[in-house]
């Protein structure tokens, strides 16, 4: 069934066909009509869901951590600061092993206040444990949220499906909706590996001593390791179920480029019209587009970029101090290995700055034109 | 509990940190090294009440509708709630926490309400077995009733003997009928006939009965009360037109003709004064109150001062009497002289002080001593002994003759009704525990209630009583934040012209919705009233609702003693120990 749906309301429905049991979630802009709509889908019966209203965000990922623990599919989204005051349970989520799915809608960090598009606020959960997948359009983040469950529900580790606020959150676009029986049939009940059940008393994340604590961030890194390729199956699952694939990474016209940009989220849809009026004027110029920020696909990112001989990162985060964070990835990706891009780091579009083609194309046309960047970090539509 | 276990590699763990096996070895409760537990404590109301009426346990009722059961637990303790919610001097009201919050509870009003609404009792069984013992009590007052009333509950066979045409004693005789209506009066001595309690009057200890005739009955109670009026001792007492209050009230109540002048000038400062006082101005007379000391020391109870003030009687401070003039035989004048008040006297009041060439004098045509009562011992045989003369008992209300007992005002200065029926009450535990062969202080050490020597019934007859803490429960133990501001209900009165004509009831008591309005101002004080809020609060879900006497209980597999139950809880009724380990 095709609908026009928001980035929001994609979200919504991908929540309700994923048959999610417990939700709980505390508003904020522009992550407030995911909540509306899902608590229309429970009120409504659409939704057999228990929604848990709460005083803040750090409640809501407790109350669904307690929901998790006792094997109930659970959900929540926020945004921004909403997602900063989760940050002492997203480490509880993760340590715990639990297969929570959070919505989180790229919203710039104040102050200064700004309601806008900016990877800042998720990019500060970088090592929190969670997995990160960043979506292009509308499409893509339904689909993303029923493929979330399913790899956090084999690897026992949370996912974030990040989009961009307002470019996604608040554009709609014309969406496939999914048959409830196909996703029933591609995402069947959770059953989990341990359950809290008052029936079989266990003692769950007690006290863990120096004797094992590392070991179990051991295992954490070796699920991390193995979501690469759980995602990649579940993807291809998903492609034979419903027709459409969403890879982690995705090479466009990368084929003998002498520069390749690397982008995520809605940047990469401009980037891609750019690109195609590059090269027909014969510019060799590609695009990687990467969805999966936790774990870092190193490899399969080696896999397009080894031969590239330059790479331009456009960055809507910074880390202060350091500079673009997807740069600083794709940097130490490659620090070992004999043969390496130069990498051309772009700081573009914080605070929902419109990242504009013509914006794309100097930076494109910088790393075309200079052997190596003379700034390391590359500042574009800066008022300076 | 299962040994430690070792792991070698990480491939032998659990992805997360949970438990290989069962843990319900492990209780949450053996975190605790705090054991919170419910502990009912003593209200201060009930610690203040003589005759030891659980007071939150019946409002709690009254809150709830339910009236007949409230009023059964008033008769658990007194067979009197009408009378002593109509003439109580109510010490409860003095001592009720709420004082500190907005105005105390109206407990006397509701006491009135509760027996207002009951019916008629039907005779019925004692609650305990049927026994032959015969008791013999002497005197039909609240104190000889009382005891008369606890004895046929717990199955004695009991004979009251009264010297007058009707029982009641004080309540009879002593008040007047528009603050205790005589059908009041009559309803309740016909609920303690129907408990089995038998009642012979016209029968004068001294008179038509001897001690010798009681010699056959198991134990016999003493309570003939004080009717004999003490006097002036000043020139002019014998003159005509002079006379004590105890007499005028008695002559009014029994339905004697009774003729008053129109200068009525009334000597004394206690209640009797101040009933004869007010049933001198409703027989037509003009009463002057005069007292020696001021008010402050006035051992009248308060309301019945304010509403003489009401009623336009006049009180005149610091003056006593010097000498009864009369002319031809019969009263005339007054003469009086101002006192100003000393050093304390042995009561611990100030002591009166004439002031010298003060004296001046009153015209008067009737004249009216009401300067305190003593008891009237004369009837007793030798061996039984007296004290300041009053009858000398142990705290098990034991005379000195075995078999003996006595009790209210003949033996006490405390000469109030609930006192009386405070006493009465105690001399049937006593009793009781003579014939049974218990021992008399230990027991009643047990069924105390407060320090005031206020006794349990309901303690002392059932084994599965809800047992409360000695504890008597301060305000600063509340807590507030569950309780709300609320106006104290008061009785309605009738209007002074209306009421100085006759003899009708002054106060009419509350309305239904009054009453059920103030019930629920009471904070239960130290007494779990059920409101869930340590069920609410519980975190560890170790609060359980009981059905038993207490309604709740603590799952101590599970209770990690937080303590919040405790903080929670409105009025002091969980209590803290520390964990045995």
């Amino acid at each position: 069934m095709k609908r026009v749906l928001s980035g929001n309301k994609a979200v919504a429905y991908g929540v309700m066909l994923s048959r999610v049991q417990v939700i709980s979630a505390y508003p904020i802009t522009p992550q407030t009509t995911i909540v509306e709509e899902l608590s229309r889908f429970c009120a409504e019966g659409e939704m057999e869901a228990k929604f848990i209203k709460v005083e803040s965000e750090h409640s809501a990922m407790a109350s669904i951590i307690a929901s998790s623990v006792t094997g109930s599919r659970s959900f929540t989204a926020t945004s921004s600061h909403g997602l900063a005051l989760m940050h002492e349970m997203l480490h509880w989520a993760a340590g715990a092993r639990l297969p929570i799915v959070l919505a989180n809608v790229n919203r710039a960090m104040g102050p200064g206040w700004n309601i806008w598009t900016d990877q800042g606020d998720s990019l500060s959960q970088r090592d929190t444990g969670w997995i990160q997948l960043y979506c292009e359009d509308n499409q893509e983040v339904l689909d993303t949220i029923i493929q979330a469950f399913k790899i956090a529900e084999t690897v026992y580790l949370p996912v974030m499906v990040v989009l961009d606020a307002f470019f996604l959150s608040h554009t709609s676009e014309v969406i496939e909706i999914p048959h409830r029986e196909e996703v029933d049939h591609f995402l069947p009940p959770f059953e989990p590996q341990y359950r809290l059940n008052p029936k079989e008393p266990r003692s769950y994340y007690g006290m863990c001593s120096p004797d094992y604590y590392m070991e179990f961030r051991y295992k954490m890194q070796r699920a991390m390791e193995e979501t690469v390729e759980v995602a990649r199956v579940v993807d291809e699952e998903f492609g034979r179920q419903f027709g459409r694939t969403h890879s982690l990474l995705e090479p466009y016209r990368c084929e003998d480029a002498e520069v390749v940009m690397v982008t995520s989220g809605t940047v990469t849809s401009t980037s891609r019209v750019v690109i195609e009026r590059l090269r027909e004027d014969g510019v060799k110029v590609g695009l990687l587009k990467v969805k999966m920020f936790r774990p870092f696909p190193k490899e399969e990112i080696k896999g397009v970029l080894q031969g590239v001989e330059k790479v331009g990162v456009i960055d809507r985060n910074i880390s202060f101090g350091h500079g673009g964070i997807f740069a600083q990835e794709i940097r130490s990706t490659f620090c070992n290995e004999d043969e390496r891009p130069t990498v051309f780091g772009f700081i573009m579009g914080l605070g929902g700055r419109d990242v504009t083609p013509e914006a794309i194309e100097e930076a494109i046309h910088y790393t075309l034109d200079n052997h190596r960047p003379k700034e390391e970090i590359l500042w574009i539509d800066l008022k300076r | 509990m299962a040994g430690k276990i070792i792991y070698h590699r990480e491939s032998e763990m659990p992805f997360s940190p949970v438990s290989s096996g069962d843990m319900s070895w492990n209780r949450t409760g053996t975190w605790r090294y705090i054991r919170p537990k419910y502990e009912d404590k003593t209200p201060p109301c009930n610690a203040a009440c003589p005759a030891g009426v659980d007071i939150p346990m019946f409002i709690g009722l009254v809150g709830e509708g339910r009236y007949e059961e409230a009023w059964n637990v008033i008769r658990e303790e007194s067979p009197f709630p009408g009378v002593c919610g109509r003439v109580c001097f109510h010490p409860c009201e003095s001592h009720c926490n709420r004082a500190d919050y907005d105005e105390v509870m109206a407990i006397n009003a509701l006491e009135r309400f509760v027996a207002d609404q009951a019916p008629p009792l039907e005779p019925g069984s004692p609650i305990r077995g049927r026994r032959e013992e015969r008791v013999a009590v002497v005197g039909s007052g609240p104190s000889g009733l009382s005891c008369a009333y606890h004895l046929a509950r717990m199955g004695y066979q009991v004979t009251v003997f009264e010297a007058l045409p009707k029982p009641g004693g004080i309540l009879r005789v002593g008040i007047p009928s528009y603050r205790l209506p005589k059908d009041i009066l009559d309803k309740e001595i016909a609920d303690i006939q129907a408990c089995g309690v038998e009642i012979k009057t016209n029968a004068r200890l001294g008179g038509d009965l001897s001690f010798k005739d009681l010699e056959e009955y198991e134990a016999v109670f003493l309570a003939t009360g004080a009717h004999v009026s003490r006097k002036l001792n000043i020139p002019g007492e014998d003159l005509e037109g002079v006379g004590s209050g105890l007499d005028l009230l008695r002559d009014i109540n029994l339905g004697k003709a009774v003729h008053v002048g129109r200068k009525v000038a009334v000597i004394g400062g206690g209640n009797t004064a101040l009933d004869a006082a007010r049933a001198v101005l409703r027989l037509g007379g003009n009463p002057l109150i005069l007292y020696r000391r001021s008010r402050e020391e006035m051992p009248a109870f308060d309301e019945e001062v304010s509403e003489a003030l009401e009623e336009g009687i006049e009180i005149r401070y610091l003056i006593g009497p010097t000498e009864i003039i009369g002319l031809n035989g019969r009263v005339t004048q007054l003469e009086c002289i101002k006192m100003e008040l000393g050093g304390e006297d042995e009561t611990g009041r100030r002591r009166p002080v004439p002031i010298p060439q003060s004296n001046f004098t009153l015209e008067v045509d009737t004249l009216i001593v009401a300067a305190g009562e003593e008891p009237n011992l004369t009837f007793l045989p030798e061996d039984i002994r007296v004290e300041a003369k009053m009858v000398s008992t142990d705290k098990g209300a034991r005379t000195s003759r075995k078999e003996v007992f006595a009790g209210g005002d003949m033996a006490h200065l405390d000469r109030t009704v609930a006192h009386a029926i405070g006493f009465g009450k105690r001399a049937a535990i006593s009793i009781d525990c003579v014939i049974r062969k218990r021992g008399v202080t230990s027991v009643l050490q047990g069924i105390r209630v407060g320090e005031n020597g206020t006794l349990s019934m309901a303690k002392y007859l059932s084994e599965i009583a809800r047992r409360r803490s000695p504890h008597v429960v301060a305000f600063e133990e509340l807590n507030l934040d569950y309780f709300e501001h609320a106006e104290r209900n008061e009785r309605a009165k009738l209007p002074v012209p209306e009421r100085v004509t006759d003899f009708r009831e002054v106060s009419t008591g509350l309305t239904e919705q009054e009453a059920l309005r103030e019930a629920v101002r009471c904070f239960s004080c130290g007494v779990c009233d059920g409101c869930e809020n340590c069920y609410i609060f519980c975190p560890d879900l170790s609060v359980i609702t009981d059905e038993g006497v207490v309604k709740y209980r603590i799952n101590y597999d599970y209770c990690k003693g937080c303590g919040i139950c405790i903080a929670e809880c409105p009025r002091n009724a969980l209590s803290v120990e520390k964990e045995a380990k």
